[in-house]
């Protein structure tokens, strides 16, 4: 026999380093496949065996997918952009400049980064209507829905916070009047303008604290629970299909 | 689907996205200044120098970093020849050296001196982004502005910056804005309004009218700015200042009255041409033109605003009046007094108040006037009865030069930029709003220019600026002469025109070190009868009728305080023998040829720059002499005598030489012999 692409895509399959890695196995059997999916970590959120109807476009529009293609763009440009940027007074805006002027491709990448920014801020309030409309936030996926709202309000604090870090005259009013808008909330409206600026007034400590929030803390939530998310999916029954069903999950004591 | 299955859409997408991706490097790698570079090369391809300057050339981008100047500047990356003098006439931008300044390049960076984004790599951006906080490039007509964000001395070759800085404070604008120069001094102004606590006892009511009205309708070169007043709100605020004003007893005392005939009008005009009184006044001649200096206001018109009791008190002692006044106290007898009151008393217009009718003032009239008059801040230049003098009363300009764009409104169809709107503010600054308190300025445009470039040199930048970058401007003394000759000096006001130890005029000669120069006798004649050195001067000192004793006690006090403490007055003047003279003679008129300025022998020399020297062996201390032929700046700075780095010997043959320049008293001796 004659060696074939898929003869050495095989072979290689089977090498002893590729198992260590892949621990699934060759075969095309529906139970490997099945164990493909299961046992790889990042596969095995989604299920092993989903409705052809339920990948259409018009099932989903790809909302959500598209929300974590923006999501892992913005990851990408963020790290490249992190490595040009200081999150400190002077330096900040004067870290823009290079970006815009002698940074190779520094524009590409502060515009990639802001457009995909905006874009996923759509995708997800798209995703939540489509969501909605359908009547797929109705049990069992009641729970899926509340993260699916956090996860909408990370996203536009993730804008929010991004907003400041160029520094310049627009992002430092932004966020002033949002700080204001902020502690407008009875009772503890200063407390949590304060906390969040580190101050009364937008200033080197706010900076400081949005790139840390920017850059750390939201991502990290948000990942954790963009993985809740997908893997609440799976349990709670794959996509809605518009059929009435019955709760998925453990049978009550 | 578009693209058949779903693995070739995939496919295709990528290829899309991958050519998409390719256009970012491509963007990159045909830049503006890399295509600016190109053409440099192209430039200087062929021409003599060529290997030379294309050694010298470095392709990418080019930043001057500054960082204790926070300076970051690309433009060497278009303007890629700025030190390459052989091309200073290829005359092609971006390609022009810099022509020859100060400062080198790499000390200051460009932006320092031309603002706009030094970060930018693009023409548009570099030279006229306006965005936010971007600074657009500075005119070209304004450049000087960038010198004042160090320079607070005022060195020559920045005249704009210099007379704009002037102007702010001789035009009162200091009086209302703040200002304060980066090195941390306030501006204080230098014009002195007039108090009008006695404002009744010195004019009327209708000159009042008529000057609020139009100050420069009386005086042209009135520094009081006008106000655009209504008539009924000009009716109101003289009627308030009258009913305000209190009486001087100096002022009432009774005058005899001034005769007005002929005679003593023409004796009165040689009053006060002897008397000097044009060196600060000036009066309006048969031609229209001004004749006279500008410390003092103008007096064409003053007997049409001084009433005849205050003008005659005012002139026997300035200083009953206004303590403060810059008017020199002259001891007039009371013949001189009647004949130059009488002479100023005729100095009228009669058409200057012509049209000025009012009525008695009514309360409610006064009432208005005192509130406009607190409203319009007048009390921030006049000290008024009842009125407290507002601080703080404009905005503040100390940062004018940095203020940006976002927070201007500007006026349609003006061009947006921070020069254009200080310069309408200074023009027109009712055209923002009628509404608005700036008064109309009587400017011409070169003065406006350089009121702008002293604004705009009041930048942020200036402030952060490390400390060891600033030349700090002459520090302002309050030095006061000390006991009966300090009492004298302060009545004669002499700081009025002399400096000494740092305070006072820049009119007359710095005094500060008067006593090392000068002879005692012919100080005490110059006293009692001033006459000028300078032939071309038409400024000169006034004989202020001192007696003899007054005279003595100057003098007295002049040799022994100011005195330098380099040299001895009194060190032994070097032997006169011919040959020492003649071989001075022949330095004076050869070697040095000082008759280009100076005057030795009037039949002969023409030179009106400096002083005459025709008298200057009886006038000046052979030592004094001496150190100033040495190093004339080190003794006084700033004069126009050249260091002509002249030697020992030359300087003493010289010196021996100038001493026997006796003038009369040599003629007298040669008589005697």
């Amino acid at each position: 026999m004659p060696p074939t692409i898929e003869g050495y895509w095989n072979d290689l399959r089977s090498t002893k380093v590729w198992r260590s890695v892949f621990r699934s196995g060759t075969g095309t059997s529906t139970l490997h496949r099945a164990l493909a999916v299961q046992q790889n970590v990042f596969l095995h959120l989604a299920s092993v065996k989903m409705r052809r109807r339920s990948l259409a476009f018009s099932a989903t529009w790809y909302l959500g997918t598209m929300s974590l293609a923006t999501f892992l763009i913005l990851t990408a440009t963020g790290i490249l952009l992190m490595l040009y940027y200081h999150p400190s007074v002077p330096q900040a805006y004067a870290d823009m400049k290079d970006l815009q002027f002698v940074v190779s491709a520094g524009v590409f990448l502060r515009n990639l980064h802001r457009w995909s920014a905006h874009a996923m801020v759509f995708l997800v309030f798209a995703h939540m209507f489509k969501v909605f409309y359908r009547g797929a936030y109705r049990p069992p996926r009641e729970f899926n829905w509340v993260i699916g709202v956090i996860l909408l309000i990370l996203t536009l604090f993730l804008s929010y916070t991004g907003y400041l870090l160029p520094w310049d005259q627009l992002a430092f009013w932004a966020i002033t009047v949002g700080a204001n808008i902020m502690s407008a909330v009875p009772v503890m409206g200063r407390k949590v303008r304060f906390l969040m600026l580190g101050g009364n007034t937008v200033n080197a400590n706010a900076l400081l604290r949005f790139y840390v929030l920017h850059c750390v803390i939201l991502p990290l939530v948000a990942g954790l629970l963009i993985a809740i998310h997908f893997w609440r999916i799976r349990k709670d029954g794959g996509l809605h299909t518009g059929q009435v069903e019955t709760p998925a999950g453990a049978p009550n004591e | 689907m578009l693209f058949g299955d779903s693995a070739r859409a995939f496919g295709t997408l990528g290829v899309v996205l991958l050519l998409l991706l390719a256009i970012v490097p491509a963007r990159d790698f045909f830049s503006e200044w890399y295509r600016y570079q190109k053409g440099y090369l192209r430039l200087i391809r062929g021409r003599d120098d060529a290997i030379t300057l294309q050694r010298r050339f470095e392709g990418g981008i080019h930043q001057t970093w500054i960082p204790e100047l926070g300076v970051v500047d690309r433009c060497g990356s278009c303007h890629v020849a700025l030190k390459e003098a052989s091309l200073r006439n290829v005359g092609i931008q971006p390609f022009r050296p810099h022509p020859p300044i100060p400062h080198s390049l790499d000390e200051m960076g460009c932006v320092m001196c031309h603002r706009g984004q030094g970060a930018a790599t693009t023409v548009e951006e570099a030279h006229r982004s306006a965005k936010e906080s971007e600074d657009p490039m500075v005119p070209a007509r304004y450049l000087e502005s960038s010198c004042g964000q160090c320079h607070m001395d005022k060195p020559t070759g920045i005249p704009r910056l210099n007379a704009g800085r002037t102007l702010l404070t001789r035009y009162g604008c200091v009086h209302c804005h703040s200002i304060v120069l980066p090195d941390g001094v306030k501006l204080a102004p230098t014009d002195d309004p007039p108090s009008l606590q006695h404002v009744a006892d010195k004019t009327t009511r209708e000159w009042i009218f008529a000057w609020i009205k139009n100050p420069q309708a009386y005086s042209g070169t009135a520094t009081m700015p006008n106000f655009q007043l209504k008539d009924e709100d000009a009716r109101d605020i003289s009627a308030f200042l009258i009913a305000q004003s209190t009486m001087l007893a100096s002022s009432a005392a009774p005058a005899s009255a001034a005769a007005s005939d002929a005679a003593a009008l023409q004796a009165g005009a040689s009053m006060y041409g002897e008397s000097f009184c044009a060196s600060c006044h000036a009066i309006q001649n048969a031609a229209g033109l001004l004749v006279g200096g500008n410390v003092g206001p103008e007096l064409t018109r003053i007997g049409t605003k001084a009433k005849p009791d205050w003008l005659r008190a005012w002139i026997g002692n300035p200083k009953g009046y206004d303590p403060e006044t810059l008017m020199p106290h002259y001891r007039f007898d009371d013949k001189q007094l009647t004949l130059i009151a009488g002479f100023l008393e005729n100095k009228t217009d009669s058409d200057f108040m012509a049209n000025v009718k009012l009525d008695q003032a009514t309360p409610r009239q006064v009432a208005h006037g005192k509130l406009l008059v607190t409203e319009m801040g007048c009390a921030v230049c006049h000290e008024i009865n009842g009125i407290h003098r507002p601080d703080n009363f404009a905005p503040d300009l100390t940062a004018v030069g940095s203020r940006p764009l976002a927070k201007i409104v500007f006026l349609p169809e003006m061009p947006r930029t921070l020069a254009a709107y200080v310069e309408a503010k200074i023009k027109e600054p009712r055209s923002f709003g009628s509404a608005l308190k700036m008064p109309q300025f009587n400017l011409a445009t070169g003065q406006v220019d350089n009121l702008v470039t002293a604004l705009l040199a009041q930048t942020d930048r200036a402030r952060t600026l490390p400390a060891r970058l600033r030349v700090a401007g002459h520090a302002s003394s309050n030095y006061e002469p000390a006991g009966a000759a300090g009492r004298l000096m302060r009545d004669l006001n002499c700081f009025s025109c002399h400096s000494i130890n740092g305070r006072g005029g820049d009119m007359a000669p710095d005094l500060t070190w008067e006593g090392s120069a000068v002879q005692r006798d012919w100080l005490l004649k110059f006293f009692k009868n001033p006459n000028t050195l300078r032939p071309t001067l038409i400024r000169r000192m006034p004989k202020f009728n001192v007696t003899d004793q007054e005279a003595g006690m100057l003098t007295d006090y002049i040799l022994a305080v100011y005195q330098t403490p380099a040299f001895d007055r009194d060190s032994p003047q070097p032997a006169s023998d011919a040959s020492q003279i003649e071989k001075g003679r022949q330095l004076f008129y050869s070697k040095y040829a000082c008759q280009a300025c100076h005057i030795v022998d009037p039949q002969k020399d023409k030179g009106y720059i400096g002083p005459t020297l025709t008298e200057v062996g009886s006038r000046l201390t052979a030592a004094w002499i001496f150190q100033w032929l040495k190093g004339p700046q080190t003794l006084r700075p700033g004069t126009l005598e050249p260091d002509q780095q002249i030697s020992d010997s030359d300087a003493t043959s010289l010196t021996t030489f100038l001493m026997a320049q006796k003038g009369h008293a040599k003629t007298q001796e040669a008589k005697h012999k």
